[in-house]
């Protein structure tokens, strides 16, 4: 088959590999800041896309970390990746993408990416075609790491959040205004997600320009058309997957608070702005997940639901693994039959891909759920009572507070002793004057023995 | 194959630092507006942190308990002002650490 059909294929199911994760993780960054009502959600879903589509410029390491790390290219070894296995790879990732999705289990496209490219590389050339220092060092350890990371972090600014914000004298405390911060910091997730998430088709396209030969291998900066189209896909998706959050409102979407979602959301957006610096290509949906188990954790009284976070991570694990499969499975009938072992794979794929979404469009509400539920899911895997007990108040803040409602109760006791006062000069004086009348009164009569006796 | 660690580590010290100084500086911003006497109303102050789409007369009472928490303010009004001005402090510095932030890691501002 012509190359160059080949290629255009693979940037093609690149580009749709993109918009499908725009359309998947709009619900990441803007569910929360919609539920909360801070923002309309038409509103929400452009401000999402647009900064996606920014996010998508901003940096090229996570991009540099595909084309030219995990996968050794054409050039130094003499092992060469090509368009076919690619395609073979996109195509695991989509399907076992799609797959997870209708099924409502917890996955990553990140790690669907990677296990399609590396089933495939593995089956199409051997595991010499792997860079396993690299793998391990870029992708399965900040894959392990990074949600650890996020969560931590997210726990601790939760302590800071509510430690700073707490009041003992049951006052309003302000929090419902952490609502106008999530605006900010869900913004930052959004930009966070286009710089590592559309990275990672930059570097597919990439790899593939390089594998055919039409970009050297040592300069593996994706081309700037590249990452025009990228960014548009992933912001299309991205604006065009925002129905689905519109859809999920008041179905109880999830149960984190304000002044929570906002230091689960800061927590993310560091993350993940501070990974795709690194050229770490993570897992958007994980690290968020980890900052809302994180930031749960944080909330006085919750305890971890082990079930649930263990259904989490167990999503989480099989993912790299399952869709290596598939895309080793694609690879192995594009290598063995040729031409007509890829158009058998591209059949197959797009039924596939069909079939799931035809699926979803009958039973849209079930659907609609399970495709927000990967980050809504994972605040349920943690139990935070409804009612919890008041902080027991600390003995420097307890003897403030108690020192204030002595001092208020020592002035109003002050200010009726001096009300009773006054009224007694009141009447005394009152009782003068009327003496002096008399006095006046008797002006030409006896003088000074009364007035004197007053006094 | 070696792993870079010192990586890893640079992307926890990197966020932490990034969301204590966010999340802090916020949090001290929104302390300070309550100080003031400017809470921001949407939710009912029993439960200030609930997440619930409210009518609009529930979120007027919200906001006439605010103001009544308020008027019981014991701050002059000098006190009032310096409260809300390192708030608005608080909230910008708070802008200014995000961009700071994201000038950081852009490599188009550093050639």
């Amino acid at each position: 088959m012509d190359a160059t059909f080949i290629v255009i294929l693979v940037i093609a199911l690149a580009l749709f590999f993109d918009f499908t994760n725009g359309f998947h993780d709009t619900a990441n960054a803007m569910a929360t800041p919609i539920a909360t009502g801070a923002m309309k959600p038409k509103v929400a879903v452009t401000l999402a896309a647009i900064l996606n589509l920014v996010g998508a410029f901003l940096s090229t390491e996570v991009s540099k970390t595909i084309s030219h790390g995990i996968i050794r290219e054409g050039g130094d070894g003499g092992v060469s990746i090509t368009p076919e296995l690619i395609f073979a790879g996109l195509l695991g990732a989509i399907i076992w993408n799609m797959l997870t999705w209708l099924l409502g289990l917890p996955s990553s496209s990140s790690h669907a990416l990677f296990g399609g490219l590396i089933g495939a590389a593995i089956v199409g050339i051997g595991f010499t075609a792997i860079d396993s220092g690299q793998l391990l060092s870029k992708v399965i350890l900040p894959a392990v790491l990074a949600p650890l990371t996020a969560g931590l972090i997210a726990f601790l600014a939760t302590r800071i959040v509510y430690a700073i914000t707490r009041r003992y004298d049951g006052k309003p405390d302000g929090r419902p205004g952490f609502r106008y911060g999530q605006i900010f910091t869900s913004s930052l997730v959004a930009l966070a997600h286009g710089t590592n998430d559309a990275q990672k088709t930059m570097g597919v396209i990439t790899l593939t320009l390089v594998a055919v030969g039409a970009q050297s291998a040592d300069h593996t900066e994706p081309q700037f058309w590249v990452i025009l189209v990228c960014a548009l896909a992933i912001a299309l998706g991205t604006y065009v997957g925002g129905w689905r959050i519109i859809a999920t409102l008041g179905t109880g979407l999830t149960e984190v608070k304000p002044a929570q979602g906002f230091a689960a959301e800061t927590s993310t957006a560091a993350t993940i702005l501070a990974s795709s610096h690194l050229g770490f290509a993570l897992s958007t949906t994980q690290v968020a997940s980890g900052s809302v188990i994180g930031s749960g954790l944080g909330r006085r009284g919750s305890k971890v639901k082990w079930g649930t976070a263990g259904r989490i991570a167990l999503g989480w694990l099989m993912t790299l693994p399952a869709a290596g499969i598939v895309g080793g499975l694609a690879a192995w009938v594009a290598h063995n039959f040729g031409t007509v072992g890829l158009i058998i794979d591209a059949i197959v794929g797009f039924g596939a891909v069909l079939f799931i979404y035809l699926w979803s469009r009958r039973s849209k509400t079930d659907f609609v759920e399970a495709a927000v539920a990967d980050v809504a899911e994972s605040a349920f895997a943690v139990d935070i009572p409804e009612e919890i007990e008041p902080k027991p108040i600390p003995a420097r803040i307890e003897a403030r507070l108690e020192a204030q409602a002595e001092a208020k109760a020592e002035a109003k006791a002050e200010a009726k002793a001096e009300a009773k006062a006054e009224a007694k000069a009141e009447a005394k004086a009152e009782a003068r004057a009327e003496a002096q009348a008399q006095v006046a009164a008797d002006a030409d009569a006896q003088t000074d023995s009364t007035e004197g006796d007053k006094r | 194959m070696t792993v870079d660690w010192i990586a890893f580590l640079t992307v926890f010290i990197a966020a932490l630092t990034g969301t204590v100084v966010v999340v802090t500086l916020y949090a001290v911003g929104v302390r300070l507006l309550v100080t003031a006497g400017r809470v921001p109303v949407a939710l009912p102050a029993e439960f200030t942190d609930a997440i619930t789409v409210l009518s609009k007369s529930e979120i007027k009472q919200a906001a006439k308990r605010a103001a009544k928490a308020a008027k019981k303010n014991p701050l002059t009004q000098g006190q009032k002002n310096l409260a809300r001005a390192g708030a608005y402090a608080c909230f910008g510095l708070c802008a200014v650490a995000v961009l700071a932030g994201i000038y950081l890691i852009v490599p188009f501002f550093h050639g």
